[in-house]
């Protein structure tokens, strides 16, 4: 933003500190910047970052990848500097043609049709977390169910060993870490002696990360299976339709993002039903609400909090002009409260209709790539509770994460409680 | 009319391989398995209200509405 603007925009509250997010999503201060006409301006290090909270404002920037870069500055609110920025060039921080050709290198596999051909896994899974938690008489929702279910999905697509998902949780959980002001890994943790700031989420867990990718790469090179490791090696080999750093990303991305956002979902999901009974029931008496009931969990989860674009040029939004370079962060936490897009927006509704949120996204060439994997999940672990006949009993508050960037819960107890 | 049937277009350049078009209009658009790109199978038409649903869920905006066609009996 040019300090010279002849009018000076209004200043939105402070949403970006981690810290407020102990406290859950501040709801009432997006509700602030969303009544803000216009775009507001956040402050932010010695910049700051149009924050667009309206759903309209969301999907307007999320559909126009020309004017709002991926691949500028980052996809995070602080830039990187230009080294850093392309050592940790994931698919998340690319446009067109790059974002093309490698989402289609990995897109295949998560189509509706390729999806549904991983519902029995997925089932089979979920009633084992189940009947576990259960015969336990419950304890960490996290720990029990949430967590375990989307890590040993994605690692079984992937062709993983599912005995290392709770390594790999591990590492995902320290990633998250990197969104916050806490790092509890010294740098050189997991034997990194990478610069912190090359690697993504400053994370030396993303050195870990990486080392167990170039393994399964080798395995796979070696001995190849019918799984997405496989397809990524022969993609690298085959002319270099992928390169080595971007193979790399990729299992990276497909790691992690394959499992902790689904994670905060059914995290977030477990408590709304136990807070939402009478909604919960209504889903037992009708089986046909548990679509609307898996779109209504991730809206009212929305696992990941925002995405940040940079303009590519000067233009305009909401009739506020932006200049060229300026971070513009679309907060789908917001946009998926937006009073204008939704009735009642802060009522947990598993028959809500005409549900179009933003929790994959606003639409646009980086909408979410598991999003049919993520509804599955929910969906089967929907059902199988419903057979079960099985209502929860949150017992206290969630433990969650320090992050302005993902809604993450790092544990929550539950207990199930027979038919009410 | 809302009953008009109009055709559709994939510009395969944009296609992303979301495979949102397939799993809505199975019968207008198939995704190849190898390049993961989908393109118009039979006759391209639509009404107009499904074709420009799945032309706002597409996300790479690959898909078009092209020409109007004669109105449904």
């Amino acid at each position: 933003m040019s300090a010279s603007a002849a009018s000076a925009p209004t200043l939105a509250p402070e949403i970006a500190d981690p810290r407020l997010y102990l406290d859950g999503i501040p709801h009432e201060r997006f509700a602030e910047i969303r009544a803000v006409p216009g775009l507001a301006w956040h402050p932010y290090e010695d910049d700051g970052f149009w924050a667009v909270t309206r759903h309209a404002d969301v999907r307007a920037v999320s559909r126009n990848p020309k004017a709002f870069s991926s691949a500028i500055g980052h996809t995070n609110l602080w830039d990187l500097e230009a080294d850093a920025l392309e050592a940790r060039r994931s698919l998340i921080d690319t446009d067109a043609p790059d974002h093309t050709r490698l989402r289609r290198m990995v897109a295949g596999a998560f189509t509706p049709k390729n999806i549904r051909r991983w519902e029995d896994t997925v089932r089979e899974i979920t009633v084992e977390l189940l009947d576990e938690f259960l015969s336990q008489g419950g304890g960490d929702w996290v720990d029990m169910v949430a967590a375990p279910l989307p890590i040993r999905v994605i690692l079984s697509m992937l062709g993983v060993p599912v005995a290392d998902a709770d390594y790999l949780v591990e590492l995902s959980n320290y990633l998250v870490e990197g969104t916050s002001d806490t790092q509890s890994l010294p740098p050189d943790a997991f034997g990194n002696t990478t610069e912190l700031r090359l690697l993504p989420f400053n994370s030396p867990a993303s050195h870990a990360l990486f080392t167990y990718g170039d393994e399964m790469r080798a395995k796979r090179r070696a001995e190849p299976c019918d799984d997405l490791v496989t397809h990524l090696v022969k993609a690298e080999a085959d002319g270099g339709r992928i390169s080595r750093h971007e193979y790399r990303h990729l299992f990276h991305l497909l790691v992690f993002a394959g499992n902790e956002t689904t994670r905060t979902a059914i995290s977030h999901g477990a408590m709304a039903l136990a807070a939402n009974g009478d909604q919960w029931q209504r889903v037992l008496d009708d089986p046909g609400l548990v679509e609307p009931a898996t779109e209504e969990i991730i809206r009212w989860a929305t696992p990941v909090l925002h995405m940040r674009r940079t303009a590519a040029a000067d233009c305009e939004l909401a009739g506020t002009p932006i200049a060229a370079g300026d971070k513009v962060v679309m907060w789908y936490a917001s946009a998926n409260r937006d009073e204008a897009a939704y009735a009642d927006p802060f009522r947990f509704d598993a028959g809500r209709g005409g549900n179009e949120h933003f929790a994959f996204g606003g639409g646009g060439p980086h909408l979410c790539l598991g999003a049919f994997l993520a509804r599955l999940e929910v969906s089967v672990l929907l059902q199988e509770m419903a057979a079960r006949r099985m209502f929860l009993e949150q017992r206290g508050e969630p433990v969650r994460m320090a992050s302005n960037f993902v809604h993450g819960v790092l544990s929550v107890e539950m207990a199930p409680e027979a038919e009410r | 009319m809302s009953g008009d049937l109009v055709r559709v277009a994939v510009d395969s350049e944009r296609c992303i391989g979301g495979g949102q078009c397939e799993m809505l209009e199975p019968e207008v658009f198939l995704l190849d398995e190898d390049e993961v790109i989908s393109s118009v199978i039979g006759s391209g038409e639509l009404p107009r209200p499904r074709a420009e649903v799945v032309a706002h869920r597409c996300p790479g905006a690959a898909i078009s509405i092209v020409e109007p066609q004669r109105p449904s009996e």
